[in-house]
């Protein structure tokens, strides 16, 4: 059998894939042995197969079919036998030990494979050996095929005297083309009309493109302005003479001198030398360096006259003007409140400045006669006073002051005795709405000991009040609780003895509010943001963006149009509000976190303190003209605080009628510049 | 050594020397200048002692070297230097330290009393020996500024102005040595700050915080002066806590737009007030009207005026001391600056009896004791307060007097030298 192919080997039964098997059943060996049905199905050449154990009585050909054998990994079957019994797989119980004797002993064991469908060895016999090495090396399984049969010529190539096709010639390759025509008449009706000439006799000038044919000869870099002739060579003087004079010629010393200086220094590149004529003369040795020298020279020189741009630095520094044409302003410390013990928080004065009030940690506050430095009264109030205000209405004499959770009005009783006595009658004279409303805060009168020291109303808030702010008129005034809902602004109306709540959601953390000092506005400064609300009709106006990281205090120019907010990232942002949300300029002037702003009430001046301890006081001019910028510039700093736990200044105030700015810092001093 | 030619001069007969030009070291100082006087006039007579001089160079003191001097006044070293020699004042010989209670914000002295307004709400009456003779209380607050009225061998009438917003006239018995107060001045709305007392001794003139000034009468009656009352305030309280009978004021000058600061007469017609608006303003007291305004730079503290030299002296809120003429019409009305203080300048007085000398106390602690003619640094230093300078007087008597933060009132005895009463 020459071809040993696998349904040579088929099985002797009837059954259905069988048939083939049948067809040949001739060529069985009678004592049909049994292939794995692997081979017969994938059509590989199927080996002749060895005799199996139990091959003489039943025939295990697995049925699964042309499956990948993984499936069967995890049972202890791996198929089904004809009869749709299982297939077990077969006791394998060889250990390492085993397949290293068998790899030893065997013989055949190079030629034994593992059948996967049954799971049967199977000894490989010559014949399929022979067949894997030459489908290995990639020769046709038949050893007999011969792929390099002599090629059969289908045509012959040499030119035969009949035509392979006896085909007559068309018609229409005898007369002339209808699209030709076309074209040619084209081609005449243009000549005719004069669009195309024939025979025109050809134009031999070359043409050359003209790169400066459009150059503006007045243009300031046209070439002939910008020309730089190549430099031109030194003519030869008496010491390039072959004779020169004897002055040209050098001494021993100046020759010795010339040798020991470097080539680039020397005065003249050669020494002169003497020779009897003409004609003795010798080559000159450095006529190649010379000329390559002047080839560089060339090649080196400048093609082009540089524009250089003279601008004087100090031409870019923006025109301000000179401090001492800004007078008057504060230059130097006049007096220091002392009697603090603790670092003083706010400050505030008094409208006819006469009087200051501070606040401080050490739980009291101090009422100060500004012009001496005075401590008039001292107030204990038990707790650290984080804000005053004095009430800006000159006709009402009143103090709100913050200490923890309450916030006092005090009537300091100084000044004029009408009007603090006007002031009590106008506290006193209150009378309670009939129906009891529901507010934010618990308004307490004083007690009679309270009453004494001047107290006399008490706004007990849920939470510690950190800022107080009056209202120009003096009757509304704002508080800023340490909260995080939307309770953290309260306006009070200290007349009538009403908070309510003005805002429905927090936007933020709050550090500080401001009312407008002619419109119905309120200022709400977040961390980064100031917002702008309308009280009027109670909606947000304008939200202005601060461009700094946590904004600490905040100032409204008396004009009402500009304000200027520190920041505890050292800078401090000047608004214009007509301009735009965001600063008109940043100043960064002080070192470290600025605590506290002010304007000045008249004077065109504002002042920032900071934490380094100084005060910074500027100039800031606000125009009536809505053209002209304000004009920021600063003047002076004021130096005098000790900085104390690390901290310097932590308010700053002016006087409302002269040019006069206090401080109040951690050293537990205030002190007055003038 | 360069030299320069001097001629000496000086306006006291007992030192006169030669009128020749002299050949002087160009870096001589007064120390060698006075030598060479006193050797001169020693050569011409022979008891003479020993006496310090001071040297005027075109009426301004030498204070350095001869030269350096004559070059900052530009004046020429070719030509003949005339100079100008008198005694040297003798420097103030501390005297009193007189202790009180609280800061001392005013004073007054006569020649056998001094008057103090204390912080302690009351005014002090001392010997010229530093004894306390009398404390008046009555005001509920402050007292801002005391003056004396009128001075008899029984009894003496005094003012003292307070924070209380009244001025309350004191008659003082000297022999029982009892005070009561006479009259209540109501009327201003704010601290009263200032008092002066008019030369005839019948008027006073009040300056108040309130911006206003006030004339009242000086002159002890019956009679209470009607009140308008504010409704508000019932009469009968006010009765209990007031002293004295209730007066008004003559006459209301308003004009200033800041606080009045200081008061004075400069004669019986015309008021000078100093305000914290930076004006100084010149009144008629028969009228009340505004005859002129002092305009300055820095606010006000303290106005003097001298009758001998027609200056006003002003303290302000710098370092400086102005010198004013009041009667010039012109822009430039500062004439002098003097400057040496370092504080501002509370308190300013002339002598009453030296043209040329005035004293200053300053928040700097110092008082100053200043000659017109040396611009540029004080004849002496008065550094003896630990505290503020609140108030200074001089009287005629010679005693200079200040009083400040540190409740201490410092007394000097200046000895004016026969050389001051000859020029």
């Amino acid at each position: 059998m020459g071809w040993n192919w696998g349904w040579g080997l088929c099985i002797p039964r009837a059954t259905g894939r069988g048939c083939r098997g049948e067809e040949q059943g001739g060529s069985t060996p009678p004592s049909g042995p049994i292939c794995p049905g692997a081979a017969a199905c994938s059509g590989a050449p199927n080996p002749p197969l060895t005799p199996f154990p139990s091959a003489s009585l039943q025939d295990i050909r697995n049925t699964v079919g042309n499956i990948p054998m993984e499936w069967y990994q995890d049972f202890p079957h791996i198929g089904y036998d004809l009869e749709g019994k299982k297939i077990y797989k077969p006791i394998r119980n060889k250990d390492e030990l085993d397949m290293f004797l068998e790899k030893m002993e065997n013989p055949d064991y190079w030629r034994t494979v593992q059948d996967k469908m049954t799971g049967a060895d199977i000894k490989l016999t010559d014949e399929q050996i022979d067949l894997v090495h030459r489908l290995q090396k990639g020769q046709f399984g038949d050893v007999h095929f011969n792929p390099y049969e002599p090629a059969v010529d289908f045509f012959t190539h040499e030119v035969m005297i009949h035509p392979v096709t006896n085909r007559p010639a068309d018609k229409r390759s005898f007369i002339p083309s209808l699209i030709e025509k076309e074209k040619v008449s084209k081609l005449v009706h243009a000549i005719k009309m004069g669009w195309i000439k024939p025979r025109k006799p050809k134009d031999d000038t070359p043409t050359y493109y003209d790169l400066w044919a459009h150059e503006d000869p007045n243009s300031i870099l046209g070439r002939h302005k910008m020309h730089v002739p190549a430099p031109k060579m030194k003519l030869p003087g008496h010491e390039e003479s072959y004779n020169p004079p004897p002055e040209y010629l050098l001494s021993e010393e100046e020759r010795l001198a010339w040798e020991q200086q470097e080539p680039a220094q020397r005065r003249l590149s050669f020494v002169p030398q003497q020779h009897r004529s003409l004609r003795a003369v010798p080559a000159f040795p450095r006529f190649i360096h010379e000329r390559f020298e002047r080839c560089l020279d060339l090649y080196l020189c400048p093609r082009q006259r540089k524009m250089r741009v003279n601008v004087d630095p100090e031409d870019l520094i923006p025109k301000l003007p000179k401090p001492r044409d800004l007078q008057p302003f504060p230059t130097t410390q006049a007096l220091v409140y002392r009697g603090h013990t603790s670092l003083v928080r706010c400050l505030s004065i008094s409208p006819s400045g006469q009087w200051l009030v501070s606040g401080s940690d050490d739980g009291s506050v101090r009422f100060w006669e500004v012009s001496t430095a005075r401590c008039m009264k001292t107030l204990p109030v038990g707790g650290v006073v984080k804000s005053v205000a004095w009430n800006p209405n000159p006709t009402i004499c009143l103090v709100a002051i913050c200490v923890e959770q309450s916030v006092l009005l005090v009537n300091p009783c100084l000044g004029d005795k009408l009007l603090y006595g006007a002031t009590d009658q106008l506290l006193e004279s209150f009378v309670p709405p009939e129906e009891e409303r529901v507010q934010p805060v618990q308004w307490v009168p004083a007690t009679m000991e309270e009453h004494s020291k001047g107290i006399r109303l008490v706004v007990q808030h849920s939470k510690a009040v950190k800022q107080v702010t009056w209202h120009g008129k003096g009757d509304y005034f704002a508080s800023v609780v340490s909260d995080n809902s939307n309770m953290q602004v309260l306006i009070h109306q200290s007349s009538k003895r009403w908070s309510q709540n003005p805002f429905r959601r927090s936007k933020g953390l709050v550090q500080c509010v401001l009312f407008h000092p002619i419109r119905p506005y309120f200022f709400v400064a977040t961390q980064r943001y100031v917002r702008v609300y309308n009280l009027l009709k109670q909606e947000l106006t304008k939200k202005l963006m601060t461009n700094c990281k946590w904004v600490s205090s905040m100032a409204i120019h008396p004009g009402g149009d500009n304000i200027i907010c520190g920041s505890y990232d050292s800078k401090l942002a000047w608004f214009d509000l007509d301009l735009s949300t965001r600063p008109y300029q940043l100043l960064r002037h002080h070192k470290r976190a600025l605590r506290s702003v002010a304007f000045h009430k008249h004077y065109p001046l504002f002042a920032s303190g900071s934490d380094d301890g100084s005060v910074i006081v500027c100039h800031g001019m606000v125009y009536n003209d809505l053209l002209q910028n304000p004009l920021l510039v600063p003047v002076k700093v004021l130096k005098g605080h000790v900085l104390t736990l690390d901290l310097g200044v932590l308010d700053v105030l002016f006087h409302p009628t002269q040019p006069w700015v206090f401080s109040s810092g951690a050293d537990g001093t205030i002190r007055l510049y003038t | 050594m360069a030299q320069l030619t001097a001629r000496f001069r000086t306006e006291n007969r007992r030192y006169t020397v030669e009128d020749v030009p002299f050949s002087v070291p160009a870096a001589s100082e007064t120390t060698d200048l006075s030598q060479l006087i006193n050797k001169l006039l020693a050569a011409g007579n022979a008891d003479h002692k020993y006496v310090e001089f001071d040297f005027l160079i075109n009426g301004q003191f030498l204070r350095m070297p001869l030269v350096t001097h004559m070059e900052m006044e530009n004046i020429s070293t070719e030509e003949v230097v005339e100079i100008e020699y008198v005694e040297k004042y003798m420097a103030p010989q501390p005297e009193e330290c007189i202790f009180h209670d609280d800061w001392i914000s005013s004073v007054q002295a006569t020649e056998e009393w001094i008057l103090t307004g204390c912080y302690d709400q009351t005014a002090r009456i001392w010997s010229l020996e530093g004894k306390s003779i009398m404390t008046i209380a009555g005001h509920t607050e402050v007292v801002k500024d005391v003056a004396w009225v009128k001075q008899d061998s029984l009894s003496c009438l005094l003012l003292s102005a307070s924070m209380d917003q009244t001025v309350l006239l004191w008659e003082w018995n000297v022999e029982k040595n009892k005070v009561k107060a006479l009259h209540c001045c109501r009327g201003h709305a704010g601290s009263v700050d200032s008092i002066a007392v008019d030369c005839t001794r019948t008027k006073f003139c009040s300056g108040s915080w309130d911006k206003m000034l006030k004339i009242w009468s000086a002159v002890p009656t019956d009679e209470e002066d009607e009140m308008e009352e504010g409704a508000n305030r019932p009469r009968k309280k006010q009765k209990t806590e007031q002293l004295g009978l209730t007066r008004t004021p003559l006459a209301t000058l308003s004009g200033h737009t800041e606080a009045v600061s200081s008061v004075l007469w400069i004669d019986a017609e015309e008021i000078c007030s100093a305000s914290w608006d930076h004006t100084i303003k010149l009144w008629d007291a028969e009228t009340g009207d505004l005859k002129s305004t002092l305009t300055g730079n820095k606010v006000f503290n303290s106005v003097s005026y001298s009758p001998l030299c027609r200056r006003l002296a002003s303290g302000s809120t710098d370092r400086h001391i102005r010198l004013w003429d009041p009667r010039s019409k012109d822009g430039s009305l500062v004439l002098l600056s003097l400057t040496s203080h370092t504080g501002w300048v509370t308190s300013v007085k002339w002598s009453p009896t030296h043209e040329h000398q005035l004293i200053s106390g300053s928040l700097d602690n110092i008082v100053k004791l200043w000659d017109t003619r040396s611009c540029k640094a004080p004849l002496y230093d008065l550094a003896a307060h630990e505290d503020k300078v609140l108030c200074v007087d001089w009287t005629e008597g010679g005693l200079l007097l200040s009083g400040g933060a540190d409740n201490k009132l410092y007394c000097y005895r200046y000895p004016t030298t026969a050389s001051d009463v000859g020029a």
